[in-house]
């Protein structure tokens, strides 16, 4: 069973471990448990096998060793990796050059001394929320493999929760990190806009993308945050802040002020939903709901941003090679590329409203919980969600909860419940749904140090797949 | 939606128009939503470019 990324680095640390050993058996994990997920594009062992070997050394040497040491990771695959092209789960991509350097991010981590492993599945250029990606295969959910990871930072999120890396990066644009977090229970986070360079990743739309990890437990997300932050002057996006480090301080503050996100978020989560952001809500000690009124503005705000930037990030290939596109999305992508310039303006428009409005609520609370998702995992290939009796489109719809957030650029942690163990009649099969943790812009802390705050009440958690533990499911692919 | 794929230099068979139109419209309802929401005139918007 692999450890947390902290223990990784407590036996590097303790010369319990090495590096090179960790990797081994992540490799041996990887080869036994991704046949039956599909969470890899490509595999990096010889690089990870440098990097590990570069740790060993230093450790031999008696030199300090850096905060990640030796801790195996991948990355979704729109990050820049050396020498690898970046597919952003795109087959018009597969013919690109290889990248000549690994993204800030992914340069980051290598000095923190984290160890990539590979390349992770994700649906095409980021448009959809389940990687089912028709070039690249479906990632499956590790805890029910008829069912979808989430996306689209599926493989990410499936590859931690499979237990086959500690820690993975992805993007989030409408909700590319939180909904597979609840998906495949594991801790995810969007920090605030700006807060990470997005130089050397595919871009999808510029007004709306973030990066971000995730990791089985808090500390681990904090740690790995921690080694992202810090201004990068060469990307116009960033804040350009100085590193805001976390991990030393995941105790909630006295006197926290939390709101339970009402109207939109409450009509879109169903029973499980429902139920898993009562227990957080319980055990954070909160009661008061509240409003966020812009809440559906917000979310056809990010709609039609999406529409429109990612149409026209794309219209010039579209032309020419529509065909090569992800059939469950090319017509999506051509229809946003028609969107008038007046309908992204009032979008632009609505979204500055809907922040202001939302500095204003968040005068009074630190802290706004909402479900992540509307519903436990749908199985592959589900076209039509039935969410509290009504019907509305699967694929378009798993972000309804997320968009409304990312657009106006909160930071939120999402922290994996299992709202079934408290209520077996709402028949979740035994599957994760995430809670949003969501905080002030810059306020990362207050939402790492609520989730764990729940880790540590034993309410949100990281659990190892059955499916891991047993035989592959014959047929299983 | 045939004449903004025009303008924009596509060329596509009546299916693909279809499924298109199809996809324009769900984009169309969704619109609806942030065209009826209260603006003040002077409402600015959130700008991507920070020199």
């Amino acid at each position: 069973v692999t450890g947390s990324a902290a223990d990784i680095v407590r036996r590097i640390r303790a010369g319990a471990s090495s590096a090179a050993s960790v990797l081994t058996e992540t490799k041996a994990r990887i080869e036994a448990r991704d046949p039956n997920l599909n969470c890899f594009t490509a595999a990096t062992f010889e690089r990870a096998s440098r990097e590990a070997a570069a740790i060993d050394e230093l450790r031999a040497r008696g030199q300090p060793l850096p905060p990640l040491a030796g801790v195996p990771y991948a990355v979704k695959n729109l990050f820049d990796i050396a020498g690898l092209t970046t597919l952003a789960g795109g087959k018009v991509n597969a013919g690109n050059a290889p990248a000549v350097a690994d993204a800030p991010l992914v340069a980051r981590m290598r000095s923190a001394g984290a160890v990539l492993v590979g390349a992770l599945n994700m649906d095409e250029h980021a448009y959809g929320f389940t990687t089912e990606n028709s070039h690249y295969g479906t990632t499956r959910n590790p805890h029910d493999r008829a069912r979808v990871a989430g996306g689209s930072s599926g493989g990410s999120a499936a590859a931690v929760a499979a237990g086959m890396v500690p820690l993975s990066l992805g993007s989030d644009t409408n909700g590319s990190i939180r909904v597979p977090a609840s998906f495949c229970g594991v801790f995810g986070l969007k920090p605030t806009f700006g807060r990470l360079p997005r130089s050397g990743t595919f871009p999808f739309v510029h007004s709306l993308d973030h990066l971000g990890p995730f990791a089985s437990t808090v500390t681990d997300l904090a740690a790995v945050y921690d080694a992202l932050q810090g201004p990068y002057p060469a990307d116009p996006a960033c804040a350009q802040r100085a590193v805001e480090p976390v991990s030393a301080a995941l105790t909630l503050p006295h006197g926290i002020r939390i709101g339970i996100l009402g109207g939109w978020f409450h009509e879109w989560a169903d029973p499980a939903a429902r139920r898993a952001v009562q227990l957080a809500a319980s055990a954070l000690g909160a009661a008061r709901a509240v409003e966020l009124k812009g809440a559906e503005a917000a979310r056809a705000a990010a709609f039609i941003i999406t529409g429109a930037e990612g149409g026209a990030l794309h219209r010039a290939r579209l032309i020419t090679q529509y065909d090569a596109y992800e059939p469950l999305s090319r017509a999506r992508l051509v229809a946003g590329s028609l969107i008038p310039a007046s309908w992204v303006v009032q979008a632009q428009r609505v979204r500055r409203q809907v922040f202001r409005e939302t500095l204003d609520l968040l005068d009074h609370f630190d802290l706004l919980i909402a479900a992540a998702t509307p519903v436990v995992a749908p199985r592959i290939g589900t076209e039509t969600l039935l969410v509290n009796g009504r019907s509305v489109p699967a694929r378009a719809s798993l972000g309804v909860l997320t968009q409304p957030i990312s657009c106006i650029g909160l930071p939120v942690c999402t922290a994996p419940l299992w709202p079934g163990d408290a209520d077996a009649a709402l028949q979740t099969g035994g599957l994760p749904l995430g809670v949003q943790l969501i905080g002030a812009p810059w306020r990362e802390d207050i939402c790492l140090a609520a989730a764990h705050a729940l880790e540590r009440a034993g309410v949100a958690g990281f659990r190892l797949p059955l499916s891991v533990r047993s035989p592959p499911l014959d047929g299983a692919s | 939606v045939r004449a903004a794929l025009a303008l924009q230099g596509y060329e596509f068979d009546e299916v693909q128009i279809a499924e298109i139109t199809l996809q324009f419209s769900r984009i169309d309802s969704v619109a609806q939503i942030i065209l009826a929401w209260p603006l003040s005139f002077a409402s600015e918007a959130a700008p991507v470019f920070r020199p």
